[in-house]
């Protein structure tokens, strides 16, 4: 997948909004949602070894694997067996859209990565004007979770199942 | 939520100074601050309307276009329907100013008058001694020396003003790209904070001038009313003209409250009660301001103690004037927040030290490339 965002030449254009549509958090947005939601989303660069957020730190949004790896390394081990590396496509730090919480791993870019950030902030604000955008993405994102929650009570059999 | 740590007497001291000079230098450019606030203000008020063509189907340029494109035929009727009107009837204002100063004058002179004969005390006095034979040639100092200045002064300002919906138009089409362009620049040690500071700024200028629109529209409709139940003239006009000089905290209520009570005393300057019934309306407007519409509008955002509150009031005044009461709330709230948030930044061992593996990583890449 080759991304070339040049905001000076326009973020909505549709070669751009093609892409956000082949992310799967994004699939069910409309072209017009895919614009409005555009204006939100940061890209960013990170090298390889480079920290892209740190345990601990206060949650701030939620971010997008585009190109490249991220490793996850965290000292609760349940988490660490959870989900230890993330691709393109990928979105991790999803709980910091929901609260302001510390950070509860690691994440390292494994390899030179392209990430879009959702800031929690700017959601929540999209979210007031446009529910509808809001519940696609809360819908996918609650998949995300769903199934990540599934995943780690399959690796502690100890935990009670409901 | 893990609370924020309180600013020390160091930052705030940071906060103090570096507020005094951004005061001094708006006070220099105050011709274009004035139509950057204004189109601040007009940006947050369109932004919906931008929003809501973009959820219609528009693209976000076309929107931010349509949007703007209205705005400025609004502006460039206003401004021409103000200059023929203040062509056309100046003589006439010169006159009714002319009017309810000396209607004022005479009440003040009424009112000392009064008073010297239940106080003694107040008889000998040298003012009212000399008020009644001073107060025709003041009101027509008064006028002759204000209000044709006031009136080069709105000349002098509208091209000023014309600015307004030209850079209304770029923040609109090209603030949030701006935004992220910026951010971009940004290592990406400090990218969440930097988010966090943006989004704190914004939402601080956003809920206090959008505050201040809806706290003016209240006042104007609470004053409106009051007036017109108390049949003065020119009730809506006035209530504007007071609500918007509150924006001058506290002497801008005293000077609305002035205002009223030289007209009502012109209007009818033989019933007290309808005078001391504008001053017990703006005291219960200034009340409902306080305790129902504030919390309401403007909340809690830019509000500090009250005694700093007065004392940067001072500052603004003694360092930018008029321009400075105006201005010293907002520009102290933005470099609060700004200053608040810097100091986290650069306090937190954390970020500097991932800011300098990344640099560390920079070169180790551009040694071996």
């Amino acid at each position: 997948m080759k991304w070339s965002f040049n905001f000076l030449r326009g973020s909505a254009d549709d070669q751009r909004i093609e892409n956000l549509k082949g992310l799967s958090l994004f699939k069910r947005l409309t072209a017009r949602e895919l614009r409005e939601l555009d204006e939100l989303l940061h890209e960013r660069s990170y090298q390889k070894d480079e920290v892209i957020f740190d345990e601990g730190d206060t949650g701030l949004g939620l971010f997008i694997v585009l190109s490249g790896r991220v490793k996850i390394v965290s000292s609760h081990a349940a988490l660490q067996r959870l989900a230890p590396e993330f691709g393109p496509g990928d979105c991790f730090g999803e709980l910091a859209l929901f609260e302001e919480e510390q950070r509860t791993a690691r994440a390292v870019a494994l390899e030179p990565t392209q990430v879009l950030a959702l800031f929690r902030s700017e959601f929540v604000s999209l979210l007031e004007r446009d529910r509808g955008i809001g519940v696609k993405i809360l819908f996918e994102l609650s998949r995300t979770v769903v199934w990540r929650s599934r995943k780690l009570l399959a690796n502690e059999p100890h935990l009670p199942t409901v | 939520m893990r609370n924020k740590p309180e600013p020390g007497i160091l930052t705030w001291g940071v906060i103090i100074v570096v507020t005094g000079l951004i005061l001094y230098l708006f006070e220099r450019i105050l011709w274009l601050v004035v139509p950057g606030l204004l189109a601040l203000v007009g940006y947050y008020c369109l932004q919906p309307l931008v929003q809501a063509l973009v959820r219609a189907g528009l693209k976000h340029r076309t929107a931010g276009k349509v949007v703007t494109g209205l705005l400025f035929l609004v502006t460039v009727l206003g401004v021409i329907l103000l200059l023929s009107l203040a062509t056309t009837r100046a003589a006439g204002w010169q006159a009714v100013t002319a009017h309810y100063v000396q209607g004022g004058l005479d009440f003040l002179g009424k009112t000392e008058a009064q008073l010297g004969e239940k106080l003694p005390l107040m008889k000998r006095s040298a003012l009212v001694q000399s008020t009644p034979t001073n107060l025709d040639a003041a009101a027509g100092q008064f006028v002759e020396k204000y209000l044709g200045r006031l009136l080069l002064q709105m000349i002098y300002w509208l091209p000023s003003l014309l600015l307004v919906p030209y850079l209304t138009y770029f923040i609109l089409q090209d603030g949030n790209r701006f935004k992220k362009h910026m951010i971009r620049s940004v290592p990406n040690a400090f990218f969440e904070k930097t988010l966090l500071l943006f989004d704190r700024v914004d939402r601080s200028l956003q809920s206090y001038l959008i505050g201040m629109v809806k706290l003016t529209f209240l006042d104007t409709a609470c004053l409106g009313l009051g007036l017109w139940l108390l049949g003065i003239s020119y009730p809506i006009l006035l209530g504007l003209i007071a609500a918007v000089l509150a924006w001058l905290p506290y002497v801008g209520s005293l000077a609305g409250c002035v205002l009223v009570v030289m007209v009502a005393a012109t209007d009818f300057p033989n019933e007290l009660v309808t005078i001391y019934g504008c001053m017990v309306l703006f005291l219960c407007v200034r009340l409902l301001d306080d305790f129902v519409f504030l919390p309401l509008t403007v909340g809690r955002s830019l509000r500090f103690h009250p005694v700093l509150s007065v004392l940067m009031l001072f500052l603004g005044a003694a360092v930018a004037g008029p321009a400075g009461l105006l201005l010293v709330l907002p520009v102290l709230g933005v470099v609060a927040v700004i200053t608040e948030t810097l100091g986290q930044v650069l306090t937190d061992e954390r970020l500097r030290k991932r800011y300098r593996h990344a640099r560390q990583l920079q070169r180790t890449m551009a040694e071996v490339g």
